[in-house]
């Protein structure tokens, strides 16, 4: 062995040594939990579909290995049969692999979090691990977000849990997911997720990868919390509870390479051009990172990729981003472009494709046109078949002939009756019981107005079971979200009606409190928690307080209290929930605040004004409020003509005048 | 069982080589040198001689060419892995040769002549058995190993036989090779480089700060520029991907432009390449003659709208032609484009030339 060659490989072993001490490990969950690809993902998982010939789940398998992951724990659910078996066949489970794949099945998963939670009950991970889906595409190099991660966790002492992954895209990119946009709001330093932080940057240009680095403590977080379904509800708990757990998520931005998740059809779509257009390179499809045999295919101009024993008729053209799988046969004078077609194809003659996806075994006879859509496995489309922009032919339909398919259609063998039927056990029930339902509602006839007078299938409507969330779950092709400025306005509302329930449970508290003579400690307690639940600032809560206490009166015994009757039943509750008040005014800022909010109110009520002095004086007497935040708040405070009126009330004239002289006083006596 | 292991060991060997392989080169080229790549599957393939059981040259050959197979399929545009097969397999031919005792004549090239008087193809079939053959094949390859570990120091030697003083030196990105060519020449004379940037990877910056390092005045130029400045370069040394069978070069993009540009001038054109690099194949419009990588470079991911309107390629390579190119300096000394056929009959057996 030479000098050279040695050296080599001593430089491998030490670098393996050390990720050996801790090797990296990666939780694929093979399932998406949810609908979208219905009736598609029917008969075939999601993470087995497709994209340029070669099973999602691949992509993100190689993606993991290739960024060094040793060990992938793949959960699957629904269909975990075919899953398994892919994965078994594949490059993954060959003994020389360097990423070891445990395939993991349980019917039992119906999220993210039952997921996680069994990945801490079978106590899997011991490290720092990857959480993707089985429908990521990408060739992000994440060791770098890998090493941030860590650094950050041994700094901070294990504050960090998480790190997400995003991409830079501006938007109007077409492979940002409409439904994913998101917002992120981040400490520009430290790059942390914030709220409420001094300094931080908001940003809308961020593609979310939905990859992400996790520390372990993501798999107990989840156990500890299992109303957290998905990764948003975590986030979501991380970044509410920031202040009281002291956990952070932190994001690594990253400018090159790609990452997407392929979440609906539209993004099927992008995903598939954009990796026909070699954005995913090294991840191109005559790269064969399958190592599967007869998959190779070649790439030339225009990126035209063909795989082997395709024949194309005479006259037919390529134009440009076609990929066409092995033993594909296609005719004459057909013109195709931004294509990707499966193996074992047979294709007609004069067929025009335009941003098709068919996937193997196809038959389309001639004089077919197909526009934007998506082809299932087996279906068959007759002669002079039209399928316009975002059609979906399911396994095994029939379409046609002479026929021209509306936007929009969706064809499938499935009765989208017999969909609800079985809907409840629809994550349970494994294939064959799927197999049986369909042949006992295969009576219903076909619709040959619908799939043509030799079609086979069922027209699904995108609105067919809006059964109570989101319509969103049965639109295939995603949604075009039009920026509507309702929305915004809408969101305010709901924030201000959040206040709103926050102030009338605080109210029930104190009633309760009053009611049952509960100790006020516990009234604290009780507020902070409906401070939480409702996600309410602390300036807020000492607000909204302040009001519901000075309202009480009216409250209980009507508006048309006199001033006299006001003040006399105001000042022994002032007395009693004193020390409510104290616990929430503490610094300078608390005292002004709780001053504006008493002034706001007695501004409401203007025929009461004269019971603010009194007010005042006893929150004054009993040390809630200080001398120099009163003084400081009637000096600064007028804003506009109505609080200088108030300012000018008599007895307020007085009671500062008083306020000073005791306060010279006492001055005095200091000296 | 330590057999079983051991050969379980190479296949991992084998396996993580080949993904290497897949991976390399996200862009900016490969990420080790091709001198680097070259080493390895030479020692890869001595491990496979050393560790496979094969009990005659014959089953050794076809273990190799199997073996070749994959690793040039696994990334067909890095030529040095097949080159390397080649010369294994041409050493397994010499060392079968000798041990059978014929001469190294009978085995040399065919002429014309003997085609004629031979009558038939040579029936050699590889299948005799011989003690020392295992042994003999492992010497010449670390042989080839120490060859391959000095072709850069053999190719700067020769610097100061081409660059003169106060000379003005163009170049186009970075070879490893023109970098320690330069690098020598400028022990002992003063001269100016200028580096052509070789957007949109730019590895030209690259050189550029490493020749200022070692102190030689160098001066970046855009692409654009190579025409406007060719007038004042002395001459054109650069390094390359592949010498093809025709002499021609496959060698990082905008290369071809400075050749023409040189060609107008009449400005020499040097190509520093090390004879691992020299391959079989001949330029055509096959398709693993390209390589397009991520358009990343050529406009970044982040741009959004304007992404879905148009096409981004982003190719690697250009073709120059052999007529474009003065002297080739390798290892073994400088040779005309003319002469490359005659190279490549030495170091490769033509049975071999298809895997």
């Amino acid at each position: 062995m030479s000098s050279r060659g040695g050296k080599q490989k001593k430089g491998n072993v030490t670098s393996e040594q050390e990720e050996e001490e801790q090797p990296l490990q990666a939780v694929l969950v093979a399932d998406s939990f949810n609908r979208r690809f219905f009736p598609i993902s029917k008969d075939q998982p999601r993470a087995l579909l497709p994209l340029g010939n070669v099973a999602m789940i691949d992509y993100t398998l190689e993606f993991l290995t290739s960024t060094g992951v040793q060990e992938t724990f793949v959960f699957c659910c629904w269909m975990s049969n075919k899953i398994k078996d892919h994965l078994l066949k594949s490059k993954w489970c060959r003994p020389t692999s360097p990423n070891v794949v445990h395939i993991i099945t349980s019917d039992l998963y119906r999220s993210l979090g039952d997921v996680l939670r069994d990945v801490d009950a079978k106590n899997l991970v011991r490290n720092d691990f990857i959480l993707v889906y089985g429908d990521v595409v990408s060739n992000i190099d994440v060791s770098q977000a890998l090493q941030e991660h860590r650094h950050r966790r041994k700094v901070d002492k294990n504050i960090s849990v998480m790190t997400m992954v995003f991409k830079e895209s501006s938007p109007g990119h077409k492979s940002r997911c409409e439904e994913d946009d998101v917002i992120v709001a981040m400490d520009s330093k430290s790059k942390r997720f914030s709220m409420g932080t001094d300094e931080f940057e908001i940003r809308h240009d961020l593609l979310d990868c939905h990859i992400s680095i996790c520390s372990p403590q993501v798999a107990e977080l989840f156990t500890d919390n299992f109303d957290y379904q998905t990764r948003n509800d975590f986030v979501r708990g991380i970044l509410v509870n920031e202040e009281i757990l002291g956990n952070q998520i932190h994001l690594y931005v990253t400018q090159d390479g790609y990452g997407a998740r392929v979440s609906n059809l539209q993004m099927y779509d992008s995903v598939s051009s954009d990796m026909v257009r070699r954005w995913v390179y090294p991840l191109t499809p005559e790269a064969n990172f399958t190592d599967q045999q007869g998959q190779g295919c070649t790439h030339s101009r225009h990126n035209v990729y063909r795989g082997a024993e395709v024949s194309l008729g005479h006259g037919s053209q390529m134009e440009e981003n076609v990929l066409i799988g092995r033993d594909t046969s296609i005719g004459a004078n057909c013109h195709i472009s931004n294509s990707v077609i499966g193996n074992n194809c047979t294709i007609g003659d004069n067929v025009v494709l335009d941003r098709a996806h068919m996937w193997n075994n196809v038959h389309i006879s001639s004089n077919v046109e197909i526009h934007q859509s998506v082809v299932c496995d087996g279906a068959v489309v007759k002669e002079a078949v039209r399928l316009n922009k975002q059609c979906v032919l399911a396994y095994n339909v029939v379409i046609g002939p002479n026929l021209s398919l509306p936007e929009g259609t969706v064809v499938s063998m499935h009765h989208p009756e017999e969909e609800e039927e079985d809907d409840d056990d629809e994550f349970l029930s494994d294939d064959q019981e799927v197999g049986h339902s369909k042949d006992k509602t295969r009576q219903k006839a076909f619709n040959p107005a619908e799939v043509g007078p030799e079609g086979k299938g069922y027209i699904w409507k995108a609105s067919m079971n809006d059964t109570e969330d989101e319509e969103l779950a049965q639109c295939l092709w995603g949604l075009v979200l039009n920026p509507d400025p309702e929305s915004d306005s809408e969101s305010e509302a709901s924030e201000e009606s959040q206040d709103r329930t926050f102030q009338l449970e605080v109210l029930g508290t104190l009633q309760r409190g009053l009611e049952e003579n509960i100790v006020c400690d516990n009234l604290v307690l009780e507020i902070n928690s409906l401070k939480y639940a409702y996600n309410i600032t602390l300036k807020e809560v000492m607000q909204i307080l302040t009001r519901v206490v000075l309202e009480y009166p009216f409250q209980q015994q009507g508006t048309q209290l006199t001033t006299l009757q006001y003040t006399g039943s105001l000042l022994p509750l002032l007395k009693t929930w004193s020390p409510v008040f104290k616990n929430y005014i503490k610094r300078a800022q608390d005292h002004l605040d709780c001053l504006s909010a008493v002034e706001e109110l007695f501004l409401e009520q203007d025929t009461h004004q004269t019971a603010m002095v009194k007010v005042l004086m006893k929150m004054y007497q009993l040390e809630i409020l200080e001398e120099e935040a009163i003084l400081k708040w009637f000096s600064t405070g007028a804003t506009n003509d109505k609080s200088r009126q108030l300012r000018k009330n008599q007895g307020l004239q007085k009671f500062i005048q008083w306020l000073k002289e005791a306060e010279d006083e006492s001055s005095e006596e200091g000296e | 069982m330590p057999g079983a292991d051991k050969e379980a060991d190479l296949t991992e060997r084998i396996e993580a080589f080949l993904a290497d392989l897949k991976r390399g080169g996200c862009g900016t080229g490969p990420i080790r040198g091709s001198g680097e790549t070259a080493r390895e599957t030479t020692a890869l393939l001595r491990k496979v001689t050393a560790q496979a059981r094969w009990s005659s040259a014959g089953d050794l050959m076809e273990i190799i060419r199997k073996e070749g197979r994959r690793m040039t399929a696994a990334q067909p545009s890095e030529t040095t892995v097949g080159n390397m097969v080649l010369r294994v397999l041409k050493i397994i031919r010499e060392e079968y040769a000798r041990s059978r005792g014929s001469s190294e004549e009978t085995d040399q090239q065919e002429s014309l002549h003997k085609l004629l008087t031979s009558g038939g193809l040579s029936d050699e079939n590889f299948r005799q058995h011989y003690v020392h053959l295992k042994a003999n094949v492992i010497e010449a390859i670390n042989e080839l190993l120490t060859e391959l570990e000095g072709t850069t120091d053999n190719i700067a030697m020769q610097a100061l036989e081409h660059i003169h003083s106060n000379e003005v030196i163009m170049t186009v990105g970075r070879s490893r090779t023109v970098e320690a060519f330069l690098k020598d020449a400028a022990r002992k004379r003063k001269f100016h480089v200028i580096v052509a940037e070789c957007a949109p990877f730019c590895q030209g910056h690259e050189m550029a700060t490493n020749l200022s390092k070692a102190s030689i005045e160098t001066t970046v130029i855009a692409d654009a520029a190579i025409f406007a400045v060719m007038s004042r370069v002395n001459k054109v040394i650069i390094g390359t991907q592949t010498v093809l069978a025709n002499g021609g070069l496959r060698a990082v993009n905008g290369t071809h432009t400075v050749a023409l540009a040189a060609r107008h001038h009449s400005t020499p054109l040097i190509v520093c390449a090390p004879m691992f690099k020299l391959s079989p194949q001949f330029p055509n419009e096959e398709d693993t003659f390209h390589k397009f990588v991520s358009p990343h470079e050529v406009l970044p991911f982040t741009e959004g709208e304007i992404l879905s309107k148009v096409n981004v390629h982003c190719p690697v390579f250009d073709y120059v032609p052999p007529e474009l190119i003065t002297l080739f300096i390798s290892n073994i000394g400088g040779n005309a484009p003319s002469y490359i056929y005659r190279l490549m009959s030495e170091l490769y057996h033509p049975e071999d030339h298809d895997l």
